[in-house]
């Protein structure tokens, strides 16, 4: 064991330089999960700890229905078995806020709360004062602090909610029983709950979300919570605790943890890449020392413990080096930044340290990773016969089909699945990750053989630099596999990335077309209606697609019930949930089809009144067991609709002009049915016209929504950025470290080409002959793992976008050509650059040595 | 004690077989010097490869002390070089990412033998290179180099000295210095040393010259030799 040890320790004092690229290599993969893992955990801790306050009491009951005596009746009564029970109702509905003078107007999603709210979790106000619900007394109001800039005011100034003033009595910086990760259609307005009553904004059919939150003993929250469920399971009612929440939030982060430790792996297994490369090299130069130490006594399996030790040594060093790493870049993420993450996730404090987890979780996969990649290379030492030593210069080859070597490689793909799943917490996962990217590599392997194949020709050129360039590519010991395969997958990577997000980005344009709406009226009131049509006419506002006059289309909110057909029987709420037609759906009704929708089956009706209800459905539901036929029971406003479906429709639903329906009925289902209106317009492209428009409609008719759409491009924009940024450092990670692999690689068969660079010399070749032929070589071979990576990544946009994305795929020539271009010169400065000590050592040094 | 009874080696070459080692027989008793002679591809270095269980014969067997080399596998082959067989290269073969020094100690330490420091320091001191135990083999002359490599295949005190044409990278007054050091540990040690050379100086500071020639034994020339008939040598 000293003499392993010893060994292992003197090899790595004389060759640590050239094993530099090893520890990056490693280093890189390893913080990059120790930085995501960590990052992650710290929010996970944070949240969890604060998982009642998330939903601000034990139990809550939730509907969008108005509370029907006997549902309300029933959860009191089952409540009061509870001892030492309270109980408080919170109503939400998305409103707009506007002042008493000017012309600002903004959506906001309003609260109203009563006086127990909340019993869990704290309100964080931006005066820094305690939050009472004294507060809200005589129409006070808190805001969320962005509202404040956003609307031009500030504390104890008055707002319009509806038709009631409320002056605004502090900001809200955090705030207990908010959802993580909803879409928010604006900022919070926090109001009593009597209060919210009164401003007329809570009538019928108009959006909004009452919640029952309940305090309970712990011990009595899941028997309250089962037993509610029970009584309520034909109710449109949703029944949960805390620890729902908790476990949520534990499960989605879980998942977040695992996904983006993948990609750390994805990196990691590039570094494994590189590892591989240089260990190959390293131990084909070594060969000679394993055959000196059998010699001198030394059995195969000391030898192989020898070099083990060193890689076991080196990838714990490059895993240490990539915890520091990770820290130093967690420490420098922006106190600013974290406390953006923390104000929208809407906690204070997010711990920007390392977790102990995920540096152990590093140190071991970076550990396993190294070994795993330099098992196979190492695995050559035993065929270092101490016979070759009286052979000067004879080749130290191996078996091409050394058993051993098979099952190892086996062993290797196996730690590979097992490292992977490891990582994503699911066998599957791991399965498809380890396989997927062994079967990328492979793919890109062939596609760089076939074309290195295509140079052959050039073996045959008459100009001496570029035959001698082309016969490099595949001279015994070359490095033209190695690098194909990792700088290609690192362009494949980014060519790829790149690609997908000018294709997301096209698409998104093909959105944001000049036809497209990009204002939005709901809860437009059916006695407004006309109204709000000559308010749009005299503004000049258009319907979209150059239509002249703005439609309201008539929309009610209908839940299925039943569906009864000769092959289908969905009975009762629970049943119903489990087919996938649990939600509340908004339908409509009109005689024909719009632009975007197409009749896939059945008939459409003609103008003619129904006789009896008739629906049309979307063609999704037909997956979920709906058919063609059925009679469909639908529950409107408290109400029983049955209706049977005559045909089934397509929509695009990219083409949003006229909206997308599931449910569409035949005029004259819901005569007589109260029910309200929603329009897509295009607004003025005025900032100034579209405010008045907004602020006009709002006053005369405070219940209604105007949503402008561009603020929501906007916020999707930004998301849109983030995600690119996010990914695009991924790819640049990815590059890095097949930089390094590159530059590994040429560092360490410089020794091949120092002897054949003194031989050519002592033949009569000038360094600049020699130079020209490294350009050669490295040009062409650049151009490869180029075009390997371009190819490969044309296919995975075109799957991407195809099949998972679900965009139109467009390809993006300019990235596909530059990126070859990139990747070449990358190749050949790297190249080039390293073998500056080449060109310029003298032959007789080099010879000497040999 | 060296013996090799009807020891051949046949390879494949192409399509078809090739002995480079004709079956031979031979006797070298502990402690004796042998020189093995002829010209290049007579089969010399392949018989001391197959002596110092490198190879592996096609016919025959090998015994080195009493044990027969050629059941042995490779680990246990490497036990046996490490305990009874120190080997001198042409091209010395020292590690290059260790010192002279560190070269020395390597077979001691994997021997597992302890205060392998002073042990190797001492062999240095032996051939002449006290001062030059930190140096690289890079930075050591040819002589000096194939001196630590002596050194080295003496660190176990090996009953057995195999050498590969030892001067044969080597000036003459390199060569001279090494000779002489090879010869003191023949009849200071007792060490039974068997080497191959194109070296005559070399050739005759040993007990026996055994001649070489396609693959066959010529002769022994000392007074004692006698060929035997099969091409074998009982020396």
């Amino acid at each position: 064991m000293t003499f392993i040890l010893r060994m292992a320790y003197r090899e790595l004092r004389a060759s640590w330089r050239r094993l530099l690229f090893f520890f990056c290599c490693v280093a890189i993969g390893v913080g990059g999960i120790v930085a995501l893992r960590s990052l992650v955990q710290n929010v996970r801790t944070a949240l969890a700890a604060e998982a009642r306050g998330l939903t601000a009491g034990d139990v809550y009951v939730r509907t969008d229905q108005p509370w029907s005596d006997e549902v309300r009746g029933l959860i009191e009564a089952r409540a009061a078995e509870v001892p030492a029970v309270e109980l408080t109702e919170t109503v939400d509905t998305v409103t707009m806020a506007r002042l008493p003078a000017g012309i600002r107007t903004k959506v906001v999603e309003v609260r109203g709360v009563e006086p127990a709210f909340p019993f869990y979790g704290r309100f964080t106000l931006e005066s820094g004062s305690a939050y009472s619900s004294a507060l809200l007394r005589d129409r006070g109001a808190l805001v969320g602090r962005e509202l404040l800039p956003q609307l031009g005011v500030s504390v104890g100034d008055e707002i319009l909610i509806g038709d009631e003033a409320f002056t605004i009595r502090d900001a809200i910086v955090t705030e207990p029983g908010r959802q993580l990760g909803g879409f928010s259609l604006g900022p919070r307005v926090l109001i009593a709950r009597d209060a919210l009553a009164e401003t007329g904004l809570i009538g019928f059919g108009s959006r909004a979300e009452r919640q029952l939150l309940l305090r309970v003993p712990e011990e009595a929250i899941e028997p309250l919570v089962r037993i509610l469920r029970d009584d309520l399971q034909e109710a449109f009612v949703r029944v949960g605790s805390y620890r729902r929440t908790e476990n949520r939030i534990e499960r989605n982060f879980s998942r977040a943890e695992n996904y983006l430790s993948l990609i750390g792996f994805v990196i990691v297994i590039l570094g494994g890449i590189g590892v591989w490369s240089v260990t190959r090299v390293f131990v084909q130069q070594r060969l000679r020392s394993a055959a000196i130490l059998k010699c001198l006594g030394a059995t195969t399996a000391g030898v192989l413990a020898v070099y083990v030790v060193q890689v076991a040594l080196l990838g714990f060093g490059g895993a240490l080096l990539g915890i520091a790493v990770a820290w130093g870049v967690l420490a420098a993420v922006p106190d600013s930044l974290a406390a953006q993450a923390a104000s929208t996730t809407g906690f204070q404090v997010v711990s920007t340290s390392l977790t102990p987890s995920a540096t152990l979780q590093g140190l071991a996969v970076g550990l396993l990773v190294s070994l795993l990649f330099a098992l196979v290379p190492l695995l050559d030492t035993r065929h270092a016969k101490p016979l070759l030593l009286l052979r000067q210069g004879e080749a130290l080859d191996v078996l091409p089909r050394d058993p051993v070597r098979i099952a190892a490689t086996a062993l290797v793909g196996l730690g590979l699945v097992a490292v992977a799943s490891w990582q994503a917490a699911s066998l599957e996962v791991g399965a498809w990750v380890a396989g997927g990217f062994i079967g990328v590599a492979g793919a890109l392997h062939l596609l760089g053989r076939a074309l290195v194949r295509m140079t052959r020709p050039l073996e045959s050129a008459r100009w001496f630099p570029l035959r001698h360039a082309a016969l490099n590519l595949r001279r015994p010991g070359n490095q033209t596999r190695v690098v194909l395969l990792a700088v290609g997958l690192g362009s494949f990577f980014i060519i790829g990335v790149h690609a997908v997000q000018a294709n997301l980005l096209a698409s998104f344009s093909l959105e944001l077309r000049d036809d497209m709406p990009d204002m939005f009226l709901i809860d437009v009131q059916q006695d407004q209606a006309d109204g709000v049509k000559g308010m749009l006419r005299d503004a000049g506002v258009g319907g979209p697609d150059g239509a002249e006059a703005p439609v309201l289309l008539p929309v009610l909110r209908a839940r299925v019930t039943a569906v009864n057909g000769p092959r289908t029987s969905i009975e009762g709420r629970r049943a119903v949930r489990r087919a996938g037609f649990g939600r509340e759906y908004t339908v409509t009704y009109r005689e024909r089809l719009e632009e975007n929708e197409r009749i896939v089956a059945g008939e459409f009706w003609d103008a003619s009144p129904a006789g009896s209800p008739e629906v049309s459905i979307e063609d999704s539901l037909m997956e979920r067991g709906m058919r063609l036929g059925d009679t469909v029971r639908f529950d409107v406003l408290g109400r029983a609709v049955e209706a049977r479906v005559t045909s089934v429709r397509a929509v695009d639903w990219d083409d949003s002009r006229s909206g997308g329906f599931m449910f569409l009925f035949r005029p004259g289902t819901f005569d007589g049915a109260p029910h309200t209106y929603i329009s897509f317009l295009r607004g003025p492209a005025e900032p100034d016209a579209r405010g008045a428009l907004q602020r006009n409609l709002v006053d005369r008719y405070p219940n209604v929504s105007v949503i402008d759409g561009l603020e929501i491009i906007r916020t999707f924009r930004r998301v849109l950025d983030y995600v690119t940024l996010a990914v695009s450092v991924v790819g640049a990670i990815a590059l890095l470290t097949g930089g390094l692999i590159l530059v590994g690689s040429v560092a360490m068969t410089k020794f091949q080409r120092l002897f054949d660079a003194a031989v050519f010399k002592t033949l009569g070749a000038n360094t600049r002959l020699i130079a020209v032929m490294y350009v050669f070589e490295y040009g062409v071979l650049g151009t490869l793992a180029g075009l390997v990576g371009s190819i490969g990544a044309l296919a995975l946009t075109w799957a991407l976008t195809r099949q998972v994305l679900d965009v139109p795929w467009t390809p993006a020539p300019a990235i596909n050509v530059g990126g070859v271009l990139v990747t070449a010169v990358v190749v050949l400065v790297v190249g080039v650059a390293s073998s500056v000590d080449v060109l310029r050592r003298k032959p007789l040094l080099t010879l000497r040595a040999e | 004690m060296i013996e090799l009874r009807g020891v051949s080696k046949t390879v494949q070459s192409g399509d078809r077989a090739l002995t480079i080692l004709h079956p031979l027989d031979l006797s070298v008793p502990a402690g004796q010097s042998l020189s093995i002679v002829g010209p290049s591809g007579s089969g010399k270095s392949t018989l001391l490869g197959l002596i110092a269980g490198l190879d592996t014969p096609s016919t025959g067997r090998i015994l080195i002390g009493g044990t027969d080399i050629t059941v042995l596998d490779e680990d246990q082959l490497a036990r046996l070089r490490g305990a009874r067989i120190g080997f001198v290269f042409q091209f010395f073969h020292l590690i290059p990412s260790l010192t002279a020094l560190e070269n020395v100690m390597v077979p001691l330490e994997i021997a597992g033998v302890g205060d392998v420091s002073a042990t190797a320091r001492r062999l240095l001191a032996d051939v002449g290179l006290t001062d030059r135990g930190h140096h690289y083999p890079s930075q050591l002359s040819g002589g000096e180099q194939q001196r630590v490599a002596i050194a080295r295949a003496l660190a176990n005190d090996p009953p057995i000295l195999l050498a590969d044409e030892p001067t044969g990278n080597l000036d003459s007054t390199n060569g001279r210095h090494v000779i002489e050091l090879l010869v003191d540990v023949n009849r200071r040690r007792g060490t039974t040393l068997m080497l191959v050379t194109h070296d005559r100086e070399l050739a005759g500071c040993t007990d026996v010259t055994l001649s070489m020639r396609d693959g066959r034994t010529e002769r022994a020339a000392t007074p004692d030799a006698a060929l035997e008939p099969a091409g074998a040598a009982a020396v």
